[in-house]
């Protein structure tokens, strides 16, 4: 077996930045195992995407294209990767830790009697390939003992897009065989929710305003920084109480739950009503010029200081990361 | 509709994690066990479409004796029967492994769907699911809030990244893992836990299904993380803190 | 005129005719008396025992009986002008029992009581006194309800209750108007017998009316459940509480038929006073109705004769309504009753009590936080932990190990027990006493929590608790009762009074207004351990209702946990009074108060009075070195 094989996903018709993350693991892997390194692209018309892949610092790139890969299946992919696979024989597999990844990766192991390490957030001597565990609260290190490709798949922002170098790599492609019959699901086009209704609860960013704001002549400074985020705005109960915001922006014990990755609380100070509508929160900033404000214990990052000097420099500081 | 829903037990959350002697895994006794979350979330799904079709709920779940309240729950949520296939050994199977015997014991069932959680708290893999479709040969769909019966099978809403959804349209028997947050969660109930008494549970042993357990993957070590949840205060001026900020939401905490 | 000179004329000669005439109409009156009183007491034999009922011990059902009954305290202390005419209505009519007796039997020519005599002329004196205060009695009474017309009483006029009144004003008048008429005149025969017939007009309407409570409350009273709030506990596997007539008990059948409509309960109701659907009245009547139209056989659900299935939601349990109750009814185990009904059988369908619920299904508290979080508050707050070798058992609650409100009082409580040296520890787990699971009748939740905490603490070998939290100790003490043997629990300012001349007293000018909470107030009776404490450091001030017609901050019931209300909020009614006193500082003694006032006196901003606990109000005073 030979070669570190890593699935790339499209994202708007480029190569996605989960994709150069799992490069970059597929290249610190290939280094250890002593292999090169190939990037795998998938879809019907696939010499864009191969194209881009080919200027980085990789073995080469494989464009597995068939007109029933057109849109993503899990039977399509699994069914030319597998048979890819079995035509290649590569040392690993490795993917980023996307929603479709996760859709036909174990199946794919499955097929070939493997099972995909998910999720990877390190790459250790053996190999061995470090997870999370109990929601983070430990982690654990696996290892392949079988004999037959290891499949991983890497968490985002776990390896660095940018320690991928430019280069330049072969082009070649491989050809499946996929009958219509064996495609069983028949995906729609993606849509957005309902766009009148605020759903907190499926959003993944927040920002949420409280007394500390003021006036809600101020609001607009915090409106800001949630577009610079693409985030939502929501909001402490008071805040909703005096009408500066609708009732279904209301955060907490009497208004809803979130558990979004990030939660930026400005001037919240934590009483435990709005506390325990945002506890499942993955990460909690909070801004409070009070630095004992009990919101402090339950923030992963807190700034104590003016949140009408702090917000501004925050929303500009945001948008210029966002080039 | 003949509904299978796939259930796992796990670690309570308040938990206090403690690893075992040999650091393979945590020390488990004074734990409190509960119902996966997005298995209740699963179940919930199942016993709604009974509701609105009819049909049968079974919940199928493998582990050690301990096991036993989380299936008496599901079944006082209304589930009508149950397989528990016994089994003290969860941790050294791999997750085709534990997918083998539950495809095994589902098999024998011939349901409609089968229905598992999006993952599990513990070891969180998400991969139960898609496994036990391949090895039954079935369809699936993954992170999925919604199913529909229609004429030709079903039609199901999969969560996509972003804040996107999509349809997606199959035959049945199929199997879905239920991404947590599609329905409200019904709570246990006196009424329930009563009629759960006389309700059927069949213990299968894993010797008995006579699968394949040797693991191609094993978990060599548990370790605590090394960053324990503190709060980073970030000084300086508005703006050096909020460029720190920045940095930290990027790389540190990825969730830029 | 000496009026004790005076004496009571009679009729002397009944003929024939008039006796048989008599006769006819006491056996007519009689027999539509017992057409309806008879169906009553059918619909309160037919329904289903209450389980584990008991006679004794009797000392305390004579001691109510006496009190509430005989003495009317109840009727007199919380509504004193009506109460007190009222009252005399009654002792008239006890007054007159052998008068009524001696004037039928009079009738029939076997009258035993002479007016002549010395035992009846001072006997007839006697109750004539009575029924001249009776006479004003039910003069006032009436001029309160047709004139004054109080909100209470509703905005129908009762013709029924006018009638009553008439008849009773008649019985009183030709009564005493028979002491200035000539024996065996022609006006006295007059009055004789329109005093009969008013009797036996009187007579059958009785129990086709509120009046039934003549008969009733009596019993009512006697047999009552006792206690405050006592819950019953379900009686075999096919018992999930108050789900349909079959359900229904023979006390609370007995409660239903009782009711005078007096609208005492819903006047102290908060959510009846804040534009909530729940009106306890109401809530009595619509089972009275329940019980003529469909029986207590019936299996159609009983929630459906309510305003709205959501009317038992809507109560914060604070309990006003079954204290207030004249006439014995325990308005609180029908209103658990009903919720219990919804809930455990799963009807009830609310996302936020389906969010509580699977909380403590899954985790340590009701707030849904997770444990670690109290493991850092203990260790950063270097509060010592229980090992069995200390005195007390501090229980934080869910306020305590969560809030940031409830830390402080803690900490500052944990600064006053180092003060006075006393041992104690913290759990290092705690499970959620289950006070809101039971007050919204999830009892399958409430047995699990009860027997986890009951199993933990005996294990760790805990024999005397401390609760800042009123509904901590409510539970704790009484509800575990159902499930094993409770430690001793004790609130934090009954402890602390105990020791008031031990702790520092700092003189100050300070307004303080108390509030009382509801679970330490009218479930405890605890009234006067805060005050004590409250004087130590500040000058006392009574809101306008306080200790037991204290008015409830909103929180109990399980309603904390359960979002948005409708109408106006409770707490913000309460807070207005509370800062309408002109206090500067509002002082609790429930952390849950303590959390609702805070919001409502979020948009008062500066001008704000303080918040404290009493624990807080008591570690002011104490020395800077303490810890």
């Amino acid at each position: 077996m030979s070669g570190i094989f890593v699935v790339l996903q499209e994202r708007d018709g480029r190569v996605s930045r989960a994709s150069w993350e799992a490069i970059a693991a597929g290249q610190l892997l290939g280094s250890q195992l002593n292999q090169p390194v190939t990037a795998v692209v998938l879809g019907a018309a696939t010499e864009a995407l191969a194209t881009e892949a080919a200027a980085k610092a990789i073995a080469q790139v494989v464009r597995v294209d068939h007109p029933l890969l057109a849109q993503y299946t899990a039977d399509g992919f699994i069914t030319a990767l597998a048979q890819l696979i079995q035509s290649q024989s590569p040392a690993a597999m490795v993917l980023p830790h996307t929603y479709q990844v996760r859709d036909y990766a174990p199946a794919l192991a499955a097929r070939l009697g493997q099972v995909l390490i998910s999720d990877v957030v390190a790459i250790g001597d053996g190999p061995t390939f470090t997870r999370q565990l109990l929601q983070g609260r430990l982690t654990g290190a696996y290892r392949p003992t079988g004999s037959g490709p290891c499949f991983i798949s890497v968490q985002a922002g776990a390896f660095r897009a940018d320690a991928v170098q430019a280069g330049a790599a072969e082009v070649t492609t491989f050809t499946p065989t996929i009958d219509t019959a064996q495609i069983r699901t028949q995906p729609g086009e993606p849509f957005r929710g309902a766009a009148q209704t605020v759903d907190l609860g499926s959003a993944q960013l927040i920002v949420a305003v409280g007394r500390g704001i003021k006036d809600a002549d101020n609001l607009p400074l915090v409106q800001e920084l949630a577009t610079a985020l693409g985030a939502e705005i929501a909001a402490s109960r008071p805040i909703c109480d005096n009408g500066w915001l609708p009732m279904e922006r209301q955060v907490g014990s009497s208004g809803q739950t979130v558990s979004p990755k990030l939660y930026l609380a400005v001037g919240i100070s934590g009483a435990i009503q709005h506390l325990v509508g945002m506890k499942g929160s993955q990460c909690i900033v909070a801004i409070n010029k009070d630095p004992d404000a009990p919101i402090f214990e339950v923030a992963d990052y807190g700034i104590a200081g003016d949140l009408f000097e702090v917000i501004p420099a925050l929303t500009e500081a945001v948008k210029a990361a966002k080039q | 509709m003949k509904i299978i829903v796939a259930i796992k037990q796990v670690p309570e959350r308040d938990a206090q994690v403690r690893i075992d002697s040999s650091a393979k895994w945590i020390d488990e006794s004074g734990l409190q066990w509960a119902l996966n979350e997005s298995d209740a979330y699963a179940l919930e799904e199942a016993l709604q479409q009974k509701e609105k079709n009819g049909g049968e709920v079974i919940v199928l779940t493998a582990g050690p004796e301990r096991v036993g309240p989380t299936i008496r729950e599901a079944l006082a949520k209304g589930a009508d029967r149950a397989i528990h296939i016994d089994c003290n050994d969860l941790a050294s199977r791999d997750a085709l492994g534990v997918a083998r015997l539950l495809a095994a014991a589902a098999k024998q069932e011939s349901p409609d769907l089968i229905l598992t959680g999006l993952q599990s708290e513990d070891l969180g893999l998400g991969q139960t699911g898609v496994i036990v479709a391949e090895l039954l040969g079935l369809p699936h769909a993954t992170l999925i809030l919604q199913v529909e019966k229609t004429e030709t099978g079903i039609k199901v809403k999969r969560e996509l990244e972003e804040g996107w959804f999509q349809s997606v349209e199959l035959s049945t028997p199929a199997v879905l893992t239920i991404q947590s947050g599609g329905n409200k969660l019904r709570y246990a109930t006196l009424m329930g836990i009563k009629k759960a008494k006389t309700k059927d549970v069949r213990r299968v042993t894993a010797a008995e299904l006579a699968v394949d357990s040797t693991p191609v993957v094993v978990l060599e070590r548990i370790a605590l993380p090394q960053k324990q949840k503190t709060t980073q205060m970030l000084p300086g001026t508005p703006k050096e803190a909020a460029a720190a900020l920045v940095e930290k939401l990027k790389f540190e905490a990825r969730v830029l | 005129m000496n009026p004790l000179a005076l004496t009571l004329a009679e009729p002397q000669h009944f003929s024939v005719l008039e006796k048989l005439l008599l006769a006819l109409l006491t056996l007519t009156s009689a027999a539509l008396f017992w057409r309806r009183f008879g169906v009553v007491l059918d619909k309160i034999l037919k329904s289903r025992k209450d389980a584990g009922f008991s006679l004794r011990p009797l000392g305390r059902r004579l001691w109510d009986f006496v009190w509430e009954v005989m003495l009317q305290a109840k009727v007199i202390r919380q509504r004193p002008f009506a109460g007190l005419a009222h009252a005399f209505v009654f002792w008239g009519f006890c007054a007159f029992a052998l008068v009524t007796l001696n004037h039928f039997a009079a009738g029939f020519g076997l009258g035993f009581l002479s007016p002549d005599g010395l035992f009846g002329h001072f006997y007839f004196t006697f109750a004539a006194i009575f029924a001249l205060a009776c006479a004003l009695g039910i003069l006032g009474l009436f001029i309160r309800r047709f004139l004054i017309r109080p909100k209470w009483l509703g905005t129908k006029l009762s013709y029924e209750s006018g009638f009553i009144a008439l008849l009773i004003f008649v019985l009183m008048a030709t009564y005493l108007a028979a002491f200035f008429v000539p024996d065996g005149s022609t006006a006295v025969l007059i009055l004789w017998w329109v005093h009969t017939l008013a009797i036996l007009t009187f007579l059958p309407i009785i129990p086709h009316t509120k009046h039934l409570h003549l008969l009733l409350s009596p019993a009512t009273v006697f047999l009552s459940r006792g206690g405050f709030s006592k819950i019953p506990a379900l009686d075999g596997d096919e018992d999930f509480g108050l789900v349909a007539g079959t359900d229904l008990t023979r006390l609370v059948t007995l409660q239903a038929y009782s009711c005078v409509e007096c609208g005492r309960c819903t006047e102290h109701c908060p959510a009846a006073n804040t534009g909530k659907l729940l009106n306890p009245k109401e809530v009595i009547l619509n089972l009275r109705g329940y019980l003529n139209n469909l029986g207590p056989a019936s299996d159609k659900p009983l929630i459906e004769s309510l305003a709205a299935p959501e009317v038992p939601f809507q109560c914060t349990t604070c309990g006003a309504c079954e204290f207030q109750c004249p006439v014995g009814i325990e308005h609180l185990p029908i209103l658990i009753g009903l919720r219990r009904g919804a809930v455990n059988t799963g009807a009830w369908e609310d996302d936020y009590g389906s969010k509580l619920f699977l909380a403590l299904e899954r985790g340590s508290n009701p707030l849904g936080m997770p444990a670690t979080d109290r493991d850092k508050f203990i260790e950063k707050a270097a509060l010592p932990l229980f090992d069995g070798s200390q005195e007390y058992c501090l229980w934080l609650g869910c306020m305590g190990a969560y809030d940031p409100q409830g830390r402080q009082i803690v900490t500052d409580l944990a600064r006053i027990l180092n003060y006075l040296g006393i041992s104690y520890g913290v759990l290092r787990k705690e499970k959620c006493t289950g006070d809101a699971a039971r007050r919204l009748g999830n009892d399958l939740l409430f047995q699990q929590l009860a027997e986890a905490n009951l199993e933990a603490l005996a294990q760790s070998k805990v024999k005397k608790m401390l609760s800042i939290c009123p509904h901590c100790v409510r539970t704790i003490q009484e509800d575990w009762k159902e499930y094993g043997t409770p430690p001793e629990i004790e609130h934090h300012t009954e402890f602390l009074a105990r020791f008031a001349d031990k702790l520092p007293k700092e003189k100050s000018e300070e307004e303080t207004v108390y509030h009382d909470p509801c679970y330490l107030g009218r479930y405890r009776h605890v009234y006067d351990a805060p005050r004590t404490l409250i004087r130590a450091s500040g000058q006392l001030v009574e809101a306008p209702r306080s200790h037991e017609r204290s008015f409830c901050c909103g929180a109990g019931g399980g309603l904390t946990f359960l979002g948005e209300e409708t109408g106006e909020r409770v707490s913000h009614v309460r807070t207005a009074e509370l800062v309408a006193t002109g206090a500067t500082t509002i002082a609790t003694a429930c952390p849950f108060c303590n959390s609702m006032f805070r919001d409502a006196l979020a948009d008062k901003g500066e001008a704000a009075p303080q918040l404290l606990d009493i624990a807080q109000l008591t570690a002011r005073n104490l020395p800077d070195t303490i810890a």
